[in-house]
């Protein structure tokens, strides 16, 4: 019995001493780093529309934006092709948030919470309200759909200014990564978790996932989860469309099918679903992939045409 | 090929038991209710039975079947997806002759998750076969009731490619039995 005992202490004692293990810190060219910022003046002028057309003309506020949200551990690098398709077409505008914790350093992103992620949505849509747009939109990939869910779920916006629609990306309900749900018992002992990226995306997303933000993303999958299984409804007026790969390693696909169940318009209809024969995470941004074949850029740009075609409507 | 299987089930559970009504030989059979939680997911509840006799190595060997469903767990007037669970396994049984018993078993069964017949989602996966380990407590107490709560883990869980998105590695339950022939 003295033995097990001992054994014990000492397990536990190992394990105590080394919780939380935090990576090292020394290729400046990774996001981590610090040096690359995606939150300096030049950047947030650059991808936000209230920044870079802070004085529309009458013609410009009556025009559609697309208030676009990108993933967890991802930047505004994730929406930067749908804003050239809006540039070379002429007939929408995007504004790319980068969602708060994110674009900035390791330590930075450590302390963040969802909350937080979600804050930079929120304050565009009221600046953008603000200035006097008039059809806004929102589009969330991956994580940038549960905040999105979450901003009608917590009616957030107002009567007098209801978006238009939502389009969703490759949402994120469940994960594919099913230890992810095991983040709450392992994770202390973990630290954090690494990703592999291509040569085209480093600097664009965070290589080391800490585990406090895992937390934070379960914590916000998890709530939504529970919200759609209750039932949302859209706001009055307000469209919704999800597009999603049929095979995700990262974000399960039957995320969809829990969407589908959960939110209504206002009227109690359904919303709409598109099941795409992909299998890539966010299967609308293929710059900085490997290897990208023809059919993956027909998709993205029927998906992005679809997207023109709806705010049409 | 699930009928058949079932069918070898059901004379593999009673056939004992109704020879123990014209022998002497002792076996025990206890039938319950079970709730379950899966790891951030839902509630899945049902029906289970726990059968054990002399033969079955003085009893430390039990042979268990159930069925737990979300229709009467988190799915229950609600948009969560309904899913079935059917399970048959068998434990170890450490401390066989006392009232408190730790086990440890292997399950295999069917899971399927109800895509309700719509169009978008059909090529979707939504069932699959189950690999479970299971251990837990199981405490006899002097009426005819048993109750244990155990934790188990899919081997088989959800991928996003092949496997069902809602099945989940971690779950624990807590089950109580009535053992009919007490």
């Amino acid at each position: 019995m003295k033995n097990l005992i001992y054994i014990l202490s000492v397990l536990i004692a190992v394990i105590l001493t080394s919780c939380n293990p935090s990576p090292t810190l020394d290729d400046k060219t990774m996001l981590d780093y610090g040096q690359i910022s995606y939150v300096n003046a030049d950047s947030l002028s650059k991808h936000l529309l209230s920044e870079y057309l802070s004085n529309p003309t009458p013609i410009q506020l009556n025009t559609p934006v697309i208030i676009a949200a990108h993933g967890y551990t991802a930047t505004t690098f994730e929406w930067d092709e749908l804003r050239a398709y809006a540039k070379t077409k002429g007939t929408f505008y995007v504004s790319q948030v980068l969602l708060g914790g994110h674009g900035r350093s390791y330590p930075d992103f450590k302390k963040s919470t969802w909350e937080d992620w979600q804050s930079s949505i929120k304050e565009e849509y009221q600046k953008l309200a603000k200035i006097g747009y008039k059809k806004i939109y929102l589009a969330g990939s991956s994580t940038g759909a549960p905040l999105i869910i979450n901003m009608v779920k917590s009616n957030f916006f107002k009567p007098d200014s209801l978006p238009k629609g939502i389009f969703l990306v490759d949402p994120i309900i469940v994960s594919s990564n099913k230890t992810l749900t095991l983040v709450g018992l392992l994770g202390p002992v973990l630290g954090y978790t690494t990703v592999e990226l291509a040569n085209g995306e480093k600097g664009h997303w965070y290589v080391y996932r800490p585990q406090e933000t895992l937390k934070e993303l379960m914590a916000l999958i998890d709530l939504t989860r529970i919200d759609l299984e209750k039932g949302i409804n859209l706001p009055t007026g307000t469209y919704m469309k999800v597009y999603k790969s049929i095979k995700d390693e990262t974000a399960d696909p039957v995320s969809a099918f829990m969407i589908y169940k959960g939110m209504r318009t206002s009227s109690g209809g359904n919303i709409d679903v598109e099941m795409e024969s992909s299998n890539l995470h966010v299967f609308t941004r293929l710059e900085g992939r490997d290897n990208i074949t023809a059919d993956q850029r027909s998709l993205q740009q029927k998906v992005f045409a679809d997207i023109e075609s709806l705010m049409k409507k | 090929m699930r009928k058949t299987l079932l069918g070898w089930l059901v004379l593999f559970l009673f056939v004992p038991w109704v020879q123990s009504q014209t022998t002497t030989a002792p076996y025990e059979l206890g039938v319950g209710l079970r709730l379950q939680k899966t790891e951030q997911l839902y509630w899945e509840n049902g029906f289970t039975a726990d059968y054990t006799s002399d033969f079955l190595l003085h009893k430390k060997i039990h042979l268990k079947m159930s069925y737990v469903t979300s229709r009467i767990g988190s799915a229950f007037m609600t948009n969560a997806v309904r899913q079935d669970n059917i399970i048959i396994g068998a434990d170890w049984r450490f401390r066989s002759t006392k009232n408190l018993q730790i086990f440890a078993g292997l399950n295999t069964g069917f899971f399927n998750a109800d895509m309700e017949q719509l169009s978008q989602f059909k090529d979707l996966p939504h069932s699959s076969l189950l690999l479970q380990l299971e251990t837990g407590l199981f405490y006899k107490f002097k009426f005819p009731l048993v109750t244990s709560l155990s934790i188990g883990y899919n081997a088989v869980s959800g991928d996003g490619l092949t496997i069902p998105g809602t099945l989940f590695p971690v779950y624990y339950q807590l089950s109580v039995f009535y053992y009919i022939n007490k």
